[in-house]
C-alpha cells in the first residue's frame, strides 16, 4: 500500500469520525462498515472494494448486540483499513487480505474500547466529589475529556490498521492465487456464518423465525433467478 | 386489526421550556454516551444533556439538581430523552429528590428494553439487510446513500419526540413508554427485519463469491455451514471475529505453503 499522504490523513480523519461514532458522537451509524467502508472506497477512488468488504464486516457486525456494558469489537475503522488493504491488491486476493488486516484491527478496537471505558472510570471516580457539588461547568469539561480521549482512540486504532495494511504489501506477492482464493473463503464464510447465527439470535422462535424462513426463501429464489 | 387508542392525556403542563434550552438539550444528547465508563455509565451525558433543562430553577435547586443528574444511568441513547425530559420535568415540579432519583432508576430497564427492541433488533438491522441485498442487487452506493438518510430520520425523530414526551409527561413517563405507535412499530419491525435479513444472506453469498471458481464456492459452502454450527454450537465462548480470524489465519498459512 502506497498512497499519497493526503489520502492517508483522509482516511485516518475518516476514520477517527467512524470510531467516534460508534459510542460517543453522534451515533448516526456511519460507524457501520457498509458507511465506513464504503465512504473509504470514496476516497480511494474504489468504491466496489468498498462496497464489498463493508459488507463482509457488516455481515461480521450482526454477531453484535451493543446491549448495556457489552464488550465488542470494533468494526468500523477496522473497515476503513480493510479497504485500504485491498485497494493494494487484484480481486480475491484484496478481499481476503483485506479481511484479515480489518479483523486484527477490528480485535485492537475492541480492546481500546474497554481500556478507554476503564479510564473514564478511573476519572469519574477521582471527580467524585466535584460532580456532586453540581458544577455545570466541572460537568461539561469531563464529559468533553471523554468524546476527546475516544477520537484519540480511534485515530490510533485507524492509524494502525493502515500500517497494518502497509505491512500486509509482502503478502500480495508472496501468496498464491489458490491462497489469495482460500483466504477470501474463509473471511466471507465466516462473516456469512455470523451473519446468520447472529440474525437468528435476534429472530429467536415464534413469527419472527418464520418471516426469517420466508425472507431465506425468496433470497434463494432471486438469486437462482439472476444467475 | 385492533383499533389504535389514543395515549392517556398528560398531566398539566409546566411552563414550557424555552425553545433554545431543549434543542440545547437535544444537542447534547446526541452525545450522551461521550465519557461513557464502568462507574456511571451514562450517567455524566445524561447530567450534561439535562443541565441546559435545569437553568430556571432557583439557585439552591439548580446545583443539586445537575449533580443528581450526573449519577448513575444507563439506557438505550436513543431514548434517553425521555429520562432527561422527565427528571427536568420532575425537578421543575418541585418533586422530592427521592423520588427523582426512583424514577431515574425505574426508567433504566424499561428504556433500554425497548430501544434495544425497536433499533438495535429491530429498525437497523431491518434497514442494514436491505441495504445489503440492494448492493447485492447492483445499486451501489446509492444503497448506502439511502439507509444512511432513512435511518437517521427514524433516528432524530425518535430522540426528538423522547425529549418532548419527556418534558411533557414528567414523572408520569412511563405513560409515554406505552404510546400505541411505539409499540406497534416495535411489533412490526421485528417480522420485517426478519424477513429483510432473510433475503440479503443468499443475496450477499452470491454477490460477495461472484469471482470465485466452482470449487471455491464449494469450499464457502462447507466452511460457512461449518462456521455456523461453531457459532450456534459454542456461542457462548465462540464469536464471529475470533472464528473469523482463526480461519483466516489457517487459509493463509495453507495459502503460503501450498503453491
Amino acid at each position: 500500500m502506497n498512497l499519497p499522504i493526503e489520502i492517508l490523513i483522509t482516511l485516518v480523519v475518516w476514520g477517527t469520525l467512524v470510531g467516534v461514532d460508534l459510542v460517543s458522537l453522534p451515533q448516526m451509524m456511519i460507524a457501520r462498515p457498509l458507511v465506513a467502508g464504503t465512504i473509504a472506497g470514496a476516497i480511494l477512488g474504489d468504491i466496489p472494494t468498498g462496497l464489498k468488504l463493508g459488507v463482509v464486516f457488516e455481515l461480521l457486525q450482526y454477531d453484535i448486540l451493543p446491549v448495556g456494558a457489552v464488550r465488542y469489537p470494533e468494526y468500523g475503522p477496522a473497515t476503513v483499513a480493510a479497504v485500504a488493504t485491498a485497494h493494494a491488491a487484484p480481486g480475491v486476493l484484496g478481499l481476503g487480505l483485506g479481511a484479515l488486516v480489518g479483523l486484527v484491527t477490528g480485535l485492537l478496537g475492541g480492546v481500546t474500547i474497554n481500556v478507554l471505558r476503564r479510564v473514564n472510570s478511573r476519572i469519574v471516580h477521582a471527580a467524585a466529589l466535584t460532580l456532586e457539588s453540581g458544577d455545570p461547568r466541572a460537568l461539561v469539561r469531563l464529559h468533553v475529556g471523554g468524546v476527546l480521549r475516544d477520537a484519540f482512540r480511534a485515530a490510533v486504532v485507524t492509524s494502525v490498521g493502515l500500517v497494518l495494511a502497509w505491512l500486509a504489501r509482502p503478502l500480495v506477492h508472496v501468496l498464491s492465487d489458490r491462497g489469495a482464493v482460500l483466504l477470501a473463503v474463509a473471511a466471507v464464510a465466516t462473516a456469512l456464518a455470523a451473519g446468520a447465527a447472529g440474525t437468528l439470535r435476534l429472530v429467536g422462535r415464534g413469527q419472527t423465525l418464520a418471516w426469517f424462513a420466508a425472507g431465506l426463501g425468496a433470497g434463494v429464489v432471486v438469486s437462482i433467478w439472476l444467475r | 386489526m385492533a383499533a389504535v387508542k389514543a395515549p392517556p392525556a398528560p398531566p398539566p403542563a409546566a411552563l414550557p421550556p424555552p425553545a433554545r434550552s431543549l434543542a440545547r438539550a437535544l444537542l447534547r444528547l446526541f452525545a450522551v454516551q461521550g465519557s461513557y465508563n464502568y462507574e456511571r455509565l451514562l450517567g455524566v451525558g445524561v447530567g450534561v444533556a439535562e443541565e441546559p433543562l435545569l437553568r430556571d430553577l432557583a439557585d439552591g435547586k439548580y446545583r443539586s439538581a445537575v449533580a443528581r443528574g450526573a449519577h448513575f444511568f444507563n439506557a438505550h441513547p436513543y431514548l434517553i430523552g425521555l429520562a432527561v425530559g422527565a427528571a427536568a420535568r420532575a425537578e421543575h415540579d418541585g418533586a422530592p429528590p427521592d423520588q427523582i432519583e426512583r424514577l431515574r432508576e425505574a426508567l433504566c430497564g424499561p428504556l433500554g428494553s425497548l430501544g434495544d427492541r425497536l433499533v438495535w433488533a429491530g429498525w437497523l438491522p431491518f434497514l442494514s439487510g436491505l441495504t445489503m441485498a440492494a448492493i447485492a442487487l447492483g445499486t451501489g452506493w446509492v444503497a448506502v446513500g439511502t439507509f444512511l438518510v432513512v435511518y437517521n430520520i427514524g433516528h432524530v425523530a425518535l430522540r426528538w419526540w423522547a425529549l418532548r414526551a419527556g418534558w411533557t409527561y414528567g414523572a408520569r413517563v412511563s405513560i409515554a413508554l406505552h404510546h400505541p405507535v411505539l409499540q406497534r412499530t416495535t411489533s412490526l419491525l421485528a417480522p420485517a427485519m426478519g424477513f429483510a435479513v432473510g433475503i440479503a444472506l443468499p443475496l450477499t453469498a452470491s454477490f460477495l463469491s461472484g469471482p470465485f471458481d466452482s470449487w471455491a464456492r464449494t469450499a464457502l459452502a462447507i466452511v460457512a455451514a461449518l462456521s455456523f454450527v461453531a457459532l450456534r454450537w459454542r456461542g457462548d465462548r465462540l464469536n464471529g471475529l475470533r472464528l473469523a480470524l482463526g480461519i483466516s489465519a489457517v487459509a493463509l498459512v495453507i495459502g503460503l505453503i501450498w503453491p
